[in-house]
């Protein structure tokens, strides 16, 4: 699928400007930027959740996982409704094996899980719907570090397992290098670079990508 | 009484009230209803008396009977105009989400626009249209009662329309009407209902009002403020003739308001269960005051009521010059061991320490002029760490006009001073700017300089860049770094990050469900590390070279919550390497290695 | 405030005033029948009811009757009442002052009251501290606000003007007949501003930046007046805004009770008695009273509040 010469206004301000983006069949394209750069912006786009200039074409079947977990399940919805509202009831057992989680959790309400098995959850709805793309928005950034690691193994795992085409965004640059084949460096709503993982990481060709290699923190400086 | 039913004493005594006030509109007509209307010609305008309490009216009715018959015409008409305003104003409250935009827009306005008239005056609006009676009356309290509704429906419905769930929802291709019936409807429901009970409350006073005014209920009918209306005139004579009507009014108001709010607060609690328990004994061992350690903690314990200890013994001790990094997942007690280390922890918080020294001198003996110099603290959001309504000068000013006794122009010299010194650009300008006009990265740097207006000799950093973008991070880091060894300052610098930890600091103390688990040089972290947790930790962290081939370390399980802690390792039951031993006895700190000490049997 | 906001807002006011106008106007065209014969009658000729009609000009089209109303309004002529015959421009600018003059001073008291009295009791029960104050504070406010102002003037009438004759029960003449009037119209918006102080103090005390002046050590006063405070004060004043136009309609029922010769006595009169004109002019009156303390709570607000301008961006 592609993304094509899509900008995001908000009144005066533009928040996404002309991007063009492809995102190959089963490939994970990782989106990096700090704050403000417009990558959430470029998300909500995809998914047809702002208006926005431009297309995305060839995507059927968007899904998005967002960042904050405690937010984006309904408090009053149970897991397996929260899932089969998608998915359909049958569906439900197998998904939440699917993100490693025990069957029994399905009658339980979002309050009662901790913040890695919501996000788990979320991410379990989302492949419901059987989705063509999958835009993970920061999925990580609300999680402690020793949750974060068996996360990204899970999305790592399910696109091994089924091939999924996703857009996984972050600020941080050695996550989306973890789970990532492509890199696209994003900064003031403008794709800077994009490149094959290793090769932005590596050898960056932009300044601002330097920019943000240097500030990544190292402990094995 | 008991901390619950002392708490709910206000809603209790609502509910009965409210409770009463039915019984009596189910049961007062029948009862009384005879009387309330029986004339006696003999005993017309009458005052109290053992046959007529509350005395009678001008065609000898009894006024008690009329009070208490009166209870369920009042009730009826209150409930009729809160139906109407209440179904007025959720439909109004819905359009705009269901209208073209132009359309919502001029709903969403009037709507505005009418909530800001007084119900009162929509109401005699109302009344001059219909004329005078209770239809009149009920219609208007209603048409008041519809605009605080709409507004409340369309705040509730924008809010739970936004939300992620509901993205997530139309995403999945899940119909309109299912979401608003699964998703929005049950979420606003709640609020909507609460402020049912209150306008129930508003409407009947509304109603007691008009009809007092003569607007309302007209004879032969008559409800309590018609009543009020009839006993007015005579209160400079017989002033209890106006006394029942006037208590039942009040009462009634009184007891839908107490009931409201009990409901509102009862929806909006959390944490319920908050019984006092004795505080631990004070530990004593203090020793003798570390000459080379200008903070110095001995066996710092913070607990609340319930038996929930965050932080657990916690020893340790910070150089001149030196940063030692504490780091922990949230939960660890980690930001509450800043906060009792600066004096912060919140009521109902108690903290004991064996030791707590800046400076080889109990914080407890120091005074606020000393601590307020000499300690500096950096926050998370450095957005809400100032002040606001203050200008970025002012608020760093004061420190030296409180503490110092400096005038104003000098104070403010010094503040330029200290802005320009943590490389604000244009400091004069900045200076006279209010913290919203700054840059995050700026109003950190801020909150820096405040930390420089007296002369630090501990800085508590707790997450000061964990709200910040990389690039920025890696500037406000140099700074500290720079600002440390300026001022020889000794530096607790706490944060979740492990790598930024390891970058930044000296000394890292490791932290794990409220009680240090290792203690270790940062140059030692990548490789050094002995405590499983840490280890793992480290492992589950990826950077920029890590294999992209394996799978990440990740700790299975989660941190046990502060009152949940047993006899033995915290770590435990997440432990690779747990033995029974482990489960059963807590080890203790023990040195490891120069510089290394680690909580661990398993660790040789 | 910038000054295209300011600009935003005066053009509101300005629509606002327009569409209250017309619905004044279409007030007495919304009453069944016929207003003139309900003002009057069954039993008054219907040479009268002809002749009233045409002096009201009623029998002329809507536009031009429409029109003939907001030349008058605008030129200060608000018709002539049907019962004195008196032009309703004078009975309001007779009575507009001393209606005034009760909600503002009202206004002012509750506030003087209500905002120290939150802010202490924010302070002693932050963080769920001193469970008995809290207690009362909630109890005593909780009744005080759910206690109309009607009754509050008939008990203090009662209390103070007739068992105990300190005050005068009713009318305008001097200082001391303000002082019913206004206590009964205060006391209920003051419960309810003690209330919103202290929930918009203990908000404001829960933040970093409080937590960092306790680790400055500032003085409490200092803490306090000159840090929380300013932030509690945007709330506080738009709610003290609301409350002065609900002030200014509860004034009605106070007006009622101590005799007050105010507009709400008048409205309360003209309503009774049928007489639309003057009920018309009255409420038109009101409603831009309220349009107006909107306007200027918007302005001052926007130029106390340092970030407004972005909150609107």
């Amino acid at each position: 699928m592609i993304i094509k010469n899509l900008s995001v206004r908000f009144g005066a301000f533009t928040a996404v400007d002309d991007v063009t983006l492809e995102i190959p069949d089963g490939g994970v394209v990782g989106l990096v930027g700090e704050s403000g750069s417009g990558k959430s912006s470029l998300a909500r786009a995809v998914c047809g959740l702002v208006p926005h200039t431009g297309s995305v074409e060839g995507a059927r079947r968007v899904q998005m996982v967002f960042q904050d977990p405690y937010a984006s399940l309904n408090p009053r919805m149970t897991v397996g409704r929260t899932i089969a509202e998608g998915a359909g009831p049958k569906e439900v057992e197998r998904l939440l094996g699917l993100v490693r989680l025990p069957a029994e959790l399905a009658g339980r309400y979002p309050r009662e899980l901790s913040g890695g098995q919501r996000q788990r959850v979320a991410i379990a709805r989302a492949l419901g719907g059987n989705p063509g793309l999958l835009v993970a928005d920061e999925i990580t950034s609300s999680l402690d570090v020793s949750v974060q690691g068996a996360v990204l193994n899970l999305v790592r795992g399910l696109r091994d397992e089924l091939g999924l085409t996703m857009l996984f965004i972050s600020h941080n640059l050695a996550v989306v290098r973890y789970v990532a084949d492509v890199v696209a460096v994003m900064h003031h709503g403008r794709l800077v670079e994009v490149g094959p993982t290793e090769q932005v990481v590596g050898e960056p060709a932009h300044e601002y990508t330097r920019a943000l290699l240097a500030a990544v923190p190292r402990l094995r400086g | 009484m008991t901390g619950w039913s002392r708490r709910n004493a206000p809603g209790v005594a609502g509910a009965v009230i409210v409770a009463a006030m039915a019984v009596l509109a189910v049961v007062g007509p029948p009862i009384w209803g005879d009387e309330a209307v029986r004339i006696d010609a003999a005993a017309i305008l009458q005052g109290a008396s053992p046959g007529h309490p509350l005395g009678t009216d001008n065609l000898g009715r009894d006024l008690l009977a009329r009070v208490l018959v009166a209870g369920r015409y009042s009730l009826l008409l209150a409930l009729a105009a809160t139906a109407i305003g209440a179904v007025a104003g959720i439909v109004l409250g819905t359009l705009p989400s269901v209208l073209p935009r132009r359309a919502a827009r001029l709903a969403t306005g009037t709507v505005n626009a009418l909530v800001a008239f007084p119900g009162l005056l929509l109401a005699m609006f109302t009344a001059v249209v219909t004329g005078l009676g209770a239809r009149g009356a009920v219609l208007g309290i209603g048409a008041a009662i519809a605009p605080g509704f709409a507004r409340l429906t369309q705040t509730l419905a924008a809010t739970v329309a936004n939300a992620d769930y509901v993205s997530a929802a139309r995403m999945l291709g899940v119909p309109r009407r299912r979401i608003l019936t699964r998703h929005v409807l049950p979420n606003i429901a709640e609020p909507l209902i609460l402020n049912l009970t209150q306008a129930l409350g508003g409407a009947l006073l509304g109603l007691a009002g008009m009809s007092f005014l003569g607007l309302g209920v007209q004879p032969p009918d008559f409800d309590w403020g018609r009543l009020l209306f009839d006993g007015f005139p005579r209160i400079y004579v017989t002033p209890e003739v106006a006394l029942g009507p006037a208590a039942a009014v009040a009462l009634a108001g009184i007891g839908f308001n107490l009931l409201g709010d009990a409901l509102a607060r009862a929806a909006a609690r959390t944490s319920v269960v908050r019984e006092r328990t004795p505080a631990p004994p004070v530990a004593d061992g203090a020793g003798e005051p570390d000459p080379g350690a200008v903070l110095e903690v001995r066996d710092l314990t913070v607990t609340f009521p319930g038996g929930v200890t965050p932080v657990r013994q916690l020893s340790l001790t910070v150089a001149p010059g030196e940063i030692v990094g504490l780091v922990g997942e949230s939960g660890s007690g980690k930001s509450l061991t800043a906060a009792a280390i600066g004096g912060l922890v919140p009521y109902p918080g108690t903290v004991t320490y064996a030791a707590l020294r800046l400076g080889g001198r109990d914080v407890a003996t120091l005074s606020d002029k000393e601590l307020g110099t000499a300690l500096a603290m950096v926050f998370q959001d450095p957005l809400a760490a100032l002040n606001p309504a203050l200008k970025v000068g002012g608020q760093l000013a004061e420190v030296a006009i409180v503490h110092e006794g400096a005038d104003r122009a000098e104070a403010r010299r010094r503040a330029v001073d200290r802005l320009g010194h943590v490389h604000l650009p244009e400091p004069e300008r900045r200076a006279r700017q209010h913290p919203h006009e700054l840059s995050g990265g700026m109003r950190q740097r801020a909150v820096i300089a405040m930390g420089l207006m007296g002369t630090p000799r501990l800085i508590v950093a707790d997450e000061p860049t964990t709200a910040l973008d990389v690039t920025v991070q890696r500037q406000i880091l140099r700074l500290l770094r720079e600002v440390v060894e300026e001022t020889g300052a000794a530096t607790l610098f706490i944060s979740h990050d492990i790598a930024v930890v390891g970058e930044l600091c000296d000394r890292v103390v490791v932290m794990y469900a409220g009680r240090v688990v290792e203690e270790l040089p940062a140059g030692r972290l990548a490789d050094g590390a002995a405590h499983p947790y840490t280890k793992a930790l480290i492992a589950s962290l990826p950077d920029l070279d890590t294999d992209r081939s394996t799978p990440l370390a990740g700790i299975a399980g989660t941190q046990p919550a502060p009152g949940q802690i047993g006899l033995g390792c915290a770590f435990a039951p997440r432990c690779p390497l747990a033995t029974a031993r482990c489960e059963s006895e807590r080890p203790e700190l023990v040195a490891h290695g120069p510089g290394q000490r680690v909580a661990c049997w398993e660790v040789k | 405030m910038t000054r295209r906001l300011g600009v935003r807002r005066l053009v509101r006011f300005a629509v606002s005033l327009g569409v209250l106008m017309v619905v004044s106007f279409a007030m007495i065209h919304l009453i069944p029948g016929d207003p003139v014969r309900a003002a009057l009658g069954p039993a008054a000729p219907l040479e009268l009811v002809e002749a009233r009609r045409a002096a009201l000009g009623l029998d002329r089209p809507l536009p031009e009757q429409l029109l003939t109303y907001v030349t008058g309004v605008v030129t200060g002529d608000f018709g002539t009442s049907f019962l004195t015959g008196e032009p309703v421009g004078e009975v309001i600018a007779s009575r507009l002052p001393n209606t005034l003059s009760l909600a503002l001073l009202a206004t002012a008291v509750a506030l003087l009251i209500a905002v120290p009295l939150g802010m202490w009791a924010a302070v002693r029960t932050e963080n769920g501290r001193n469970r008995g104050t809290e207690l009362g504070f909630s109890a005593t406010t909780g009744t005080a606000v759910a206690v109309p102002e009607f009754l509050y003037a008939i008990a203090l009438v009662t209390v103070f003007a007739i068992a105990l004759g300190w005050f005068p029960p009713a009318g305008k003449a001097g200082p001391l007949t303000y002082v019913l009037p206004v206590l009964a119209l205060s006391l209920g918006p003051a419960a309810m501003i003690a209330r919103i102080s202290r929930v918009e103090t203990l908000r404001e005390l829960a933040k970093d930046y409080v937590r960092l002046a306790r680790a400055k050590r500032l003085p409490a006063a200092r803490l306090h007046l000159r840090h929380v405070l300013p932030n509690t004060l945007t709330a506080t004043l738009t709610v003290g805004g609301l409350l002065l136009t609900s002030l200014i309609a509860g004034g009605v029922l106070v007006e009622y009770v101590f005799a007050w010769p105010g507009l709400g006595l008048k409205i309360v009169e003209s309503i009774t008695q049928k007489d639309y004109p003057v009920a018309q002019g009255v409420i038109l009156v009101y409603g831009a009273l309220v349009l107006v303390v909107n306007l200027a709570v918007d302005l001052v607000l926007g130029a106390l509040d340092p970030t407004s301008a972005i909150k609107e961006a």
